[in-house]
């Protein structure tokens, strides 16, 4: 992909990485309520989809999509999530980016599908949650009793994780619906999409 | 020897530039004027190579450096003889620390690493900048970053330079620290090409100057011809400030009233920038706040519209005494970055935002009366500068604000519109707004202003009704 | 002062060091095993310029693992599980999250840059990259400067804003959002202006160079990591 990106692209990316990032972390804030913890991944997909659907705005060709995921994993990384949302964000993004392929980098619906798939690579950042749900458990045996780890149980296991998934890309689909709405009311008007 | 020619490009729907000649011998200074949008920043871009490279158009012509074509080098070979300094220091960087800035152009290019550090070394001597070098960019003042950028295209050693309003951002001494850092490119024997609104500091360096109009070349002067025409009729500002007069020598409203500061004080860390312990200053009139950078005037101009809630003084107004959220209610301030404080998508919704209860024929009349009516349904992000600004005035009359402190509302404005900029200032006057500036621009004080306040190193050292050999001292050198 | 004592680590042993102590997050040990990785993220911040994170990360930590061993046991209801949330979450995150900080906060972007080119990581990586790092501080004085405008406007930390929290969220995002754009544009030209296309490798003024210092921090993850990997294969083999 070396060959098609050019240093305007390149910046490109760097600055929407960053408005991705800052809004993903000011609404991780809200993770440190710990019911909410669980709802991370599901509030970003619904607030990413304005910056989202400007960033493709500026995207014509194959690689940007899948370069943003994978600067946002190495900020991941570099912030301290571990090196799992290099490989999830990629991943997604990828996928994110055959989509678009598919559609030609101008198709409405697979911009929208895009941003769902492309947003699921924030699930990256929770899997370590998972990983480490077996402790979080018997620590939970220890001193809440086995009565009430059997409720919450069930909130963290796979089945929880796919639905998670879920939800997180219909969140991403109607907030990349909403910025496409934004994008018409603001920066078409504004002149600057 | 340069030769520089070209015709037009077509940039979208209309004509930007038209059928420009000019040549440009190797050595001269060359300033580029004219109102704004007639074309300046066009023409530079053409001579940095950013077109055709990065902008699209049509494009008839050429433009010749030596005996190549710039349209035909790659833009990183015409970095090696063309440098570029751009208007808005914020986004010229790339870097976050001032010696990778320098060296970048540098580094880019490949040079060695010995070579690197010769060409670092001799920068930081020319432009007297070893207190800039390993600092944080995001930590300087305007007129430093400038710097920053000037030595470190310099540093690349190029035989020409573009700038590009480069003064924009600038308080009027480090406008004259541009003029010594134009100096010694000329001493160098380099070509510099400069595009510019504020002319007073350039005076002494200029050898031939171009008119631009409507995209076309309207007059080529020599300094010694332009220093004689009157620059007022070609909608230039000032090339000699000393020429100016007041406007205005007495205030405006005849029963003086005052409003007291009380206690104004604000440290960072432990350095206090803005030490104010009772100050009268009159009401109801346009009061100029000079100073240099750095001289506290952002610091007290945030106090006062009660932003900073550490700042624990008292604002005496109509006998009453205004806590900071007082204050924060009855003032309100217009940025220097416009953009950050016009959130909605109409200009009408933006003035309706600002009222308690939605008035739409309250909102009309005031949008009439700062000649925006015609933009209501406009988005204000698509709007220029200068209307831009009369939104933010229009939504501080809506919520009926009666302090009103603008952060260098001419920066970067030709002659017609800060000219009215001083009209608006002058109709919030009539409504009974107490106006505050904070400006370089002694073309606006002397079109404007009734009272100066005068900020050197967190202190107000001179507080006086408007008085124009006080004001000369300051502004010229 | 101390600044003598003062080190900077090149830029590819933090990122090892980051590496390394993610994995501590898939694995909850006890302080003597993960005791060594703990303490690198506080030896790190103890000689630069964060004496004061330093210590609040130690203290932080150690309160962590308190309650973990001596509160835990007998709290119950909703204490606990705020209890277990946060000692867990730190135990785990916050050495990689201190590393994290450090790395940000002590990296120079020409540092960054350089020893990322020595590696032969591609330039479209190289160069979003280090536009992140540049423009953060700038969207943080946008920030800071929207919020100042909307204060001014009646909107802040009171109940006008939390009316309408999708709006409050449109007025940060509009002005951010057109800034973004236009800042990719003139930052592109600047750039190009100054050569940043230029298909030859760059130079890098600035050496870096692995020094004994990192070759000691480094060895000392991998014992630390040694022990705890050791640990959990053991964990595992008898489970």
């Amino acid at each position: 992909m070396s060959e098609m990106l050019n240093v305007k692209d390149l910046i490109t990316v760097g600055i929407f990485a960053v408005i991705l990032i800052v809004l993903i972390f000011a609404f991780g804030m809200l993770g440190y309520i710990p019911i909410l913890m669980l709802a991370l991944p599901i509030l970003a997909a619904l607030i990413c989809g304005i910056p989202y659907m400007l960033f493709l705005t500026r995207v014509s060709k194959f690689g940007m999509v899948t370069l943003l995921g994978l600067i946002l994993g190495i900020v991941m990384f570099l912030s301290g999530h571990t090196w799992v949302p290099i490989l999830v964000f990629t991943l997604f993004a990828f996928i994110a980016d055959c989509i678009l392929k598919m559609g030609n980098y101008s198709s409405i619906k697979n911009s929208i599908i895009s941003h769902g798939v492309f947003i699921m690579g924030i699930m990256g950042n929770m899997l370590p949650f998972f990983i480490l749900r077996d402790y979080f458990m018997e620590a939970m045996r220890v001193s809440m009793g086995n009565d009430y780890v059997n409720v919450i149980a069930p909130f963290l296991n796979n089945g929880v994780l796919i639905i998670l998934f879920i939800l997180t890309f219909i969140a991403g689909v109607a907030s990349a619906y909403l910025g496409k709405i934004v994008l018409k009311k603001h920066f078409e008007k504004a002149g600057i999409a | 020897m340069e030769d520089v020619s070209f015709r037009y490009e077509n940039n979208g729907n209309a004509q930007n530039l038209t059928d420009i000649k000019l040549n440009v011998k190797k050595g001269e200074v060359i300033l580029l004027c004219g109102e704004s949008g007639c074309g300046k920043t066009t023409i530079t871009r053409f001579l940095n190579g950013l077109i055709p490279n990065f902008f699209d158009g049509k494009r008839q012509g050429d433009v010749y450096l030596g005996d190549d074509l710039i349209s035909e080098m790659p833009i990183y070979e015409i970095s090696k003889h063309i440098g570029s300094v751009f208007q808005n220091p914020k986004t010229q960087f790339f870097n976050v620390d001032t010696t990778s800035e320098l060296v970048f152009g540098c580094e880019n290019l490949s040079m060695s690493v010995d070579e690197i550090k010769k060409r670092l070394d001799c920068v930081v001597n020319d432009f007297k900048i070893a207190n800039l070098v390993d600092k944080n960019i995001f930590k300087l003042s305007g007129g430093e970053k400038q710097k920053i950028a000037c030595a470190s295209v310099s540093a690349v050693g190029p035989d020409i330079l573009v700038l590009d309003e480069p003064s924009s951002n600038l308080d009027s001494k480090s406008s004259w620290d541009f003029e010594h850092i134009i100096k010694k490119w000329k001493e160098q024997g380099k070509t510099v090409i400069i595009a510019e609104h504020k002319l007073f500091f350039l005076s002494d360096v200029v050898d031939s100057i171009i008119f631009v109009k409507d995209g076309k070349i309207a007059e080529k002067w020599s300094i010694d011809e332009f220093r004689n025409i009157n620059h007022r009729d070609f909608g230039l500002r000032q090339l000699n400030l000393d020429n100016l007069e007041l406007k205005r020598k007495e205030y405006y409203s005849n029963n003086q009233e005052f409003l007291e500061l009380k206690n104004f004080k604000f440290n960072y860390g432990k350095n206090q920038v803005l030490d104010i312990d009772d100050v009268k200053i009159p009401k109801n009139e346009i009061i100029a706040i000079i100073g240099k950078n750095g001289a506290g005037k952002s610091t007290f101009a945030n106090c006062l519209c009660g932003l900073k809630k550490s700042c624990k003084g008292e604002l005496i107004f109509d006998g009453k005494a205004l806590k900071r959220k007082d204050r924060l209610k009855k003032s309100y301030m217009v940025m220097q970055d416009v953009n950050h404080q016009l959130f909605t998508e109409s200009v009408l919704d933006e003035v309706l935002l600002s009222m308690d209860e939605e008035d739409v024929e309250l909102s009309e009349d005031i949008l009439r009366n700062l000649n925006l009516i015609h933009l209501k349904d406009a988005h204000p992000m698509a709007l220029s500068g200068g209307e831009k600004q009369r939104v933010a005035i229009a939504s501080a009359i809506a919520s009926k604000k009666e302090i009103l402190i603008f952060d260098e509302p001419t920066s970067g404005l030709d002659l017609k519109n800060m000219m009215k900029v001083s009209e608006n200032l002058r109709y919030l006057q009539s409504l009974g707004i107490t106006s505050f500036i904070m400006t370089h621009d002694f073309e606006l004080i002397c079109e404007t202003c009734s009272h100066i306040l005068h900020f050197d190193d967190g202190k107000i050292i001179d507080n006086y009704k408007i008085d124009e050999n006080k004001l000369k001292d300051f502004f010229l050198r | 002062m101390g600044l003598e004592l003062n080190f900077n680590l090149d830029p590819r042993t933090k990122i090892i060091i980051l590496v390394i102590l993610s994995f501590m997050v898939f694995n909850d040990m006890s302080l003597y095993v993960s005791g060594i990785l703990v303490l690198i993220p506080f030896i790190c911040l103890l000689f630069s310029n964060h004496k004061k994170s330093a210590l609040m990360y130690i203290v932080v930590y150690v309160l962590a693992k308190y309650i973990q061993i001596y509160i835990l046991p007998t709290a119950t209801g909703l204490e606990a599980i705020i209890l277990i949330t946060f000692s867990y979450t730190t135990s785990r995150m916050l050495p990689i999250l201190m590393m994290g900080y450090y790395t940000i906060t002590t990296t120079k972007v020409s540092e960054f840059i350089s020893s990322m080119e020595r590696s032969n990581i591609p330039r479209d990586i190289i160069i979003p990259v280090s536009v992140v790092f540049r423009y953060i501080p700038s969207v943080y004085e946008e920030i800071k400067s929207i919020t100042d405008a909307m204060r001014m406007r009646g909107f802040g930390m009171n109940i006008k804003s939390l009316k309408n929290p999708l709006k409050v969220i449109e007025f940060y995002m509009i002005p951010i959002l057109i800034s973004a754009v236009k800042t990719a544009d003139e930052l592109s030209a600047a750039s190009l202006t100054r050569g940043l296309s230029n298909p030859e490798p760059r130079t890098h003024l600035l050496e870096v160079k692995l020094t004994k210092v990192d070759y000691s921090l480094l060895a000392i993850t991998f014992i630390g990591f040694g022990i705890y990997a050791y640990n959990f294969l053991r964990g595992v083999l008898i489970a």
